[in-house]
């Protein structure tokens, strides 16, 4: 529960003990008004922060960035073709080419 | 009193700037330096320090460090800021000038070549834009230094604290998009795209996107990547910006030994495919390592600084700031010598 929020129950409390046996009209739609907000907030809020809150969820991106971590050494153990790597295969297979001594 | 006296500090530090530019003028114009021109790279570094800037600084606080930088007065805190706007000037040009020689090294090796010969030039030529960066560092650096005196004198005095200079008091909510941060960002990108065509222009190749292909190491994306956002989560948010920087240039760190030793191994085995493919990694590992200590985690400490969250960068992000681009570059010049290094068959 926010401050906010207990600070409202208290002051509905002290005006419902305080005139118990008759509650102005303005005071008691004042608190329906305040209750209907609170539960349409409630509502509302409900749904996209449910997808929200998985979406922002800390675990949800710790899993990811170790997964995506063990990928690319996985990938690079793998050697896997990349045109970078091809480029520089080509490159040292010409060097080779181009040291090779003439017998 | 205070005024007659700030009106000949200003016309020095002109003076000052006046006859430097000069200086760097003639030399340029002599040709004595000709062979240590890369004009894209110059460009590059130009153009990407002004962006790095507005990624981690609002307009009045550039306008206002630039003013101090000239002689303009202003208190503590004020030259403190502009001091930090200088440092991390020089931080960026210092960054930005080690990834400028990675992304000019993977330009030079994926593009098609005559030979050995002609790549191993377009390899040196690439190392130019880390030299750039440190003379830019270098020029950054000297009114960071005077700056950060000066508000240090001020501080002693006991001057009472003014934060009108910079166009307002501090703010403490932080406000994650501004429009200069989303002008510094969409420059930047603009500045990586102009200097991969400037480089590639007038190169033999099929088109963009082979290049995009070449500039794309997925395993290394992936390790750098993912590691940073773990070391981040595993900071807390306490850490703030910091645990960022920790990310990525200690993921960075682990990507370039990784390659090393791969490529050890590789020479030990006689296996060029792996020594090729650690190569790759380790050339595009410190490349995204420095565009994410550039575009991510430098502007969000700035922030932190700027807003008054933090009084100034913590020591460890300075030594990642100094010793990273460094580490870039002699590992860099270790992958050109791997690359140029011939492998005689055993018993050959």
């Amino acid at each position: 529960m926010t401050d906010e929020n207990k600070t409202g129950l208290d002051v509905d409390d002290l005006l419902r003990r305080a005139l118990a046996d008759d509650l102005p009209a303005d005071v008691a739609a004042g608190m329906r008004r305040r209750i209907e907000r609170v539960r349409a907030g409630a509502t509302e809020k409900g749904a996209p922060a449910g997808a929200w809150a998985w979406l922002f969820r800390r675990s949800v991106w710790a899993a990811l960035a170790v997964l995506m971590l063990i990928a690319g050494f996985l990938l690079q153990g793998a050697r896997s073709r990349s045109p970078l790597a091809d480029r520089i295969l080509e490159l040292k297979a010409a060097a080779v080419n181009f040291e090779t001594p003439r017998s | 009193m205070a005024e007659t006296e700030k009106y000949p500090t200003r016309g020095q530090a002109a003076l000052r700037w006046l006859l430097a530019a000069i200086f760097f003028s003639a030399v340029g114009a002599s040709g004595a330096f000709s062979g240590l021109m890369n004009k894209a790279g110059l460009l590059y570094l130009v153009l990407g320090s002004v962006a790095a800037a507005l990624m981690g600084f609002r307009g009045p606080e550039i306008a206002t460090a630039f003013r101090q930088a000239a002689g303009q007065a202003g208190s503590a805190e004020s030259l403190g800021r502009s001091a930090h706007f200088w440092e991390a000037a020089a931080r960026n040009a210092w960054i930005l000038g080690a990834l400028g020689s990675a992304l000019n090294f993977t330009i030079a090796l994926g593009t098609p070549s005559d030979g050995i010969g002609e790549t191993s030039v377009r390899m040196i030529q690439a190392f130019l834009v880390t030299l750039y960066g440190l003379v830019l560092a270098v020029v950054c650096l000297v009114p960071a230094v005077k700056l950060s005196g000066k508000a240090e004198n001020a501080r002693r005095q006991g001057e009472a604290r003014q934060t009108a200079e910079t166009g307002g008091p501090a703010r403490a909510a932080f406000r994650a998009v501004t429009p200069d941060r989303i002008a510094g960002y969409v420059l930047f990108a603009a500045v990586l795209v102009l200097s991969v065509f400037l480089l590639v222009a007038g190169l033999p190749q099929t088109g963009p996107l082979p290049i995009a292909k070449v500039l794309l190491h997925w395993p290394a994306i992936l390790v750098v990547i993912g590691g940073a956002i773990a070391l981040a989560l595993f900071m807390g948010a306490g850490a703030g910006a910091r645990a960022w920087t920790l990310g990525f240039a200690m993921t960075g760190f682990v990507g370039l030994l990784t390659g090393l030793i791969q490529a050890l191994l590789g020479f030990a085995h006689r296996n060029i495919g792996e020594i090729a493919s650690a190569c790759a990694f380790i050339i595009s590992a410190s490349a995204f390592s420095l565009l994410g200590l550039v575009a991510a985690a430098a502007p969000l400490e700035d922030r932190e600084i700027m807003d008054g969250r933090r009084d100034k960068p913590s020591a460890l992000s300075r030594l990642f700031w100094v010793v990273f681009p460094l580490l870039t570059f002699i590992f860099l010049v270790l992958t050109f010598i791997m690359v140029v290094t011939p492998m005689t068959k055993p018993g050959g």
